[in-house]
């Protein structure tokens, strides 16, 4: 679990690719895609099985148990 | 000749009639060399989950600069739902509307299933995508999928990676005897031979990844995959001479030697 932190950012457990994931920050997804250092430009993104659009990515409030699933494209047939 | 010169699909002209998967290369430089060598300008990615190890494993820029149009494919998916969604991701993430729908579920073999490959193409062509469906090379379901709105339709020489060439020859020719979309080999190809035969045979295209990148030397061996699409599209453009019986003599058979009367 986790809450707002006195500096107004947001600390909390949270699922990225099957994994447990502590996340700190604003709470958008944008800034955990800068915490786990991936191009905003090459990744997909889904949020409990919703797909988040580009354009919607600083709309979108992660809270604590989220399932986040973040997809980039490599060698395939 | 006339409009056979270009690949039609989804509206979009295409000059080049051999597509490239991206799997299996020793590294992005090797793959990027081989495409650029192929002439390519379709080419297949998957969705993977993001590495956080290996940040730069992401092969989207540097397609993209090669000017290539992607075509992500749905590989993972286990059924209709799940294919759907990964070709949505892959739209997001490439801008493309191509998609190659491939649902199957067995590690073994990798056989598609043609149920909810089915389901996933009517779902996708209805949603505005531009669907190439991996199928068995099966005829019935071949026109079933062009119903539906599929852009082309893509059976299997022989199953994934195996390089067994054109097994389905006979199944594939009926194919494309019925068919009103391109029709394009995809899976099993292991020599140039094998896709200019399809070609020869009235494929629109062949989709070959494997037998490029696992060749000594992948470089050479996609362009000598290009030089034998672009002869294999020549000769069926040109006509196959008609096949016979029995021996028709190209020389004269009337005697000049022998039994002349003295």
């Amino acid at each position: 679990m986790g809450g707002a932190s006195k500096r107004g950012a947001f600390f909390m457990n949270i699922t990225v690719n099957g994994n447990n994931f502590d996340y700190q920050g604003a709470g958008s997804v944008d800034s955990l895609l800068k915490q786990l250092g991936a191009n905003p430009e090459a990744v997909a993104l889904m949020v409990n099985d919703q797909i988040i659009p580009r354009t919607e990515r600083n709309t979108v409030v992660l809270k604590a148990g989220d399932r986040v699933e973040v997809l980039s494209f490599m060698g395939g047939g | 000749m006339k409009n056979e010169q270009k690949l039609i699909l989804g509206g979009q002209e295409f000059e080049s009639r051999l597509f490239v998967g991206t799997g299996k290369f020793s590294s992005v430089d090797v793959m990027l060399a081989a495409i650029k060598a192929s002439g390519a300008q379709l080419v297949t990615v998957a969705l993977r989950r993001f590495n956080q190890e290996r940040p730069s494993d992401d092969l989207l820029s540097p397609l993209i600069k090669l000017g290539v149009t992607l075509v992500p494919n749905t590989s993972g998916a286990r059924n209709a739902a799940e294919a759907v969604r990964a070709a949505m991701l892959g739209r997001e993430l490439s801008g493309s509307r191509f998609v190659k729908v491939e649902i199957h579920p067995n590690p073994h073999h990798l056989m598609p299933d043609p149920l909810e490959t089915y389901e996933a193409c009517k779902q996708l062509a209805k949603a505005g995508f531009i669907v190439l469906p991996y199928m068995p090379a099966d005829p019935v379901l071949a026109k079933r999928l062009e119903d539906v709105g599929c852009a082309a339709v893509m059976p299997l020489g022989s199953a994934i990676g195996s390089g067994h060439g054109l097994s389905t020859v006979e199944m594939v020719r009926l194919i494309i005897a019925d068919s009103g979309i391109p029709v394009i080999v995809d899976a099993g190809i292991r020599a140039p031979s094998e896709a200019a035969t399809c070609m020869e045979m009235g494929c629109g295209a062949v989709l070959v990844n494997s037998a490029i990148a696992a060749a000594g030397d992948p470089v050479a061996m996609a362009s000598a995959f290009a030089m034998a699409v672009k002869a294999g599209t020549a000769a069926r453009q040109a006509g196959l001479m008609a096949q016979s019986g029995h021996a028709v003599a190209t020389s004269p058979l009337t005697s000049f030697l022998a039994g002349d009367p003295a």
